[in-house]
């Protein structure tokens, strides 16, 4: 499946629109929600999509296939612009500023929602993420959702550095696990 | 140093897949990827394919298909990007290209010749990436406000979108605004002729209905006393009758505190 994806890129490096609108097509679903999901508003996530394919387009030329899968590259590049446009509004606090996540602003960690509850409050499906142990859950969506960094983590769960980055270590080695054998 | 124990490097791999690495930590992890690490590059190409896992994981979403259009338009009118056999970014390409009747003069000229104007070349080509960066820059900015205009338009077509205007109170009565405002989708606030807030402060707006004012966003206002603010549809639908702004604390209150600079008539 993915080697079918990488051709699209090697065709779009070498110019073919077409091949972009079949790859469009194909990873713009998948991103689409992730995007959404950090930046929350529909117009702002349209904004992101439509940059992310075009430096998809501009940058074909520059995939190299033994550094990871198109889809890789494509939600590396959706996750770092989605995380880039709420940093400027942050920055800029013309917008809103929502609550970074509303479960973990709505409720106190010592009675943190269970996964199936966490799952259907937001409306999806139950995720590898959703089945972590509340506190690596919490550090990760913090980081690739919210857009902390470890310092800020650390500040807001008013955990040690030290205890933040292990944390995010052991939820993604969990996470890793999960997708390699999904149950 | 990195063959002596590597461990750390794994704690600080993790969090750099996350996007969350930050101070000295960050600065010492890049210098160590910079240092060829074959098992950090691993870690990191596994952490980014486990994480595109996760998005796959959630149900597929169709975006708007005016994305697709705008860009399928963009596409077609902008040149085919350079095959990858050229490592290097296209400005130094497209110069050569520009100056390839420089070039051919040069040699025929003599190759001394040749040389300077190669020199000159990559002057040329790094004047060109600075130029380029900068109209992405300014692309973007424009792109951003564009993107405000365009939705605020598309708002103003739907019959159920109201204009509501406010006011200017006590200490900024020259102040306007007006408030494209939809029941479903929220909507869009413009300022005109306020005064910057004062260090530390920010502008907060407030829907009114029937219950206590609920916050609906922090701004700033630019040079020009102008500020464009996009405003998140109310919880439930529940009607708004008035739109207030105050003058806050720069990280907002949940109640309004500070003096009323704008507001609707009810």
């Amino acid at each position: 499946m993915a080697t079918i994806g990488a051709d699209l890129v090697r065709q779009m490096a070498a110019g073919d629109r077409d091949a972009f609108s079949v790859f469009y097509d194909r990873y713009a679903p998948v991103v689409f929600p992730l995007i959404l999901r950090i930046v929350r508003e529909r117009a702002d996530a349209s904004d992101v999509l439509q940059e992310v394919f075009w430096e998809a387009w501009r940058d074909a030329p520059g995939y190299d296939a033994s550094r990871g899968t198109p889809e890789a590259w494509m939600v590396m590049r959706a996750r770092t612009r989605a995380i880039d446009r709420i940093r400027s509004t942050r920055r800029r606090s013309e917008t809103f500023v929502a609550p970074l996540d509303e479960n973990l602003a709505a409720a106190p960690r010592d009675s943190a929602p269970d996964a199936a509850e966490r799952a259907s409050n937001r409306g999806t499906i139950i995720t590898a993420l959703d089945r972590l142990p509340e506190a690596q859950r919490e550090v990760i969506e913090l980081a690739y959702y919210a857009g902390l960094t470890q310092t800020e983590i650390a500040e807001r769960i008013k955990q040690p550095l030290g205890t933040v980055k292990t944390r995010i270590r052991l939820g993604l080695e969990r996470l890793r696990e999960m997708v390699k054998t999904p149950s | 140093m990195s063959h002596m124990n590597h461990e750390p490097y794994e704690t600080l791999a993790a969090t750099y897949a996350v996007g969350a690495l930050d101070g000295q930590d960050l600065v010492d992890f890049e210098r160590h990827l910079a240092d060829g690490c074959d098992v950090c590059q691993a870690a990191l190409r596994e952490s980014a394919e486990t994480l595109a896992t996760l998005a796959r994981s959630r149900p597929p979403m169709i975006p708007p298909p005016a994305v697709k259009e705008e860009l399928l338009r963009r596409i077609a009118a902008a040149p085919v990007p350079q095959s990858a056999a050229r490592p290097r970014p296209r400005p130094l390409v497209w110069a050569v290209g520009t100056v390839a009747a420089v070039i051919a003069g040069a040699a025929f000229t003599g190759a001394f010749v040749a040389s300077r104007y190669e020199a000159q070349l990559g002057v040329m080509a790094r004047e060109t990436a600075a130029l380029r960066a900068r109209v992405e820059r300014e692309e973007a900015a424009l792109r951003e406000q564009l993107a405000v205009y365009r939705s605020a338009a598309d708002l103003l077509r739907d019959p159920q979108a109201q204009v509501v205007t406010l006011r200017g109170l006590g200490p900024s009565p020259e102040a306007t605004a007006r408030v494209i405002w939809h029941p479903a989708n929220g909507g869009y606030l413009f300022v005109a002729n306020l005064p910057a807030a004062p260090a530390g402060k920010a502008y907060e707006l407030w829907t009114i209905g029937d219950a206590a004012p609920q916050p609906a966003g922090l701004f700033q206002v630019d040079a020009s006393g102008r500020a464009a603010h996009r405003i998140a549809p109310v919880e439930g639908g529940k009607p708004v009758k008035v739109f207030a702004v105050t003058l806050e604390v720069e990280g907002g209150v949940p109640k309004p505190e500070g003096p009323m600079v704008l507001a609707s008539a009810k």
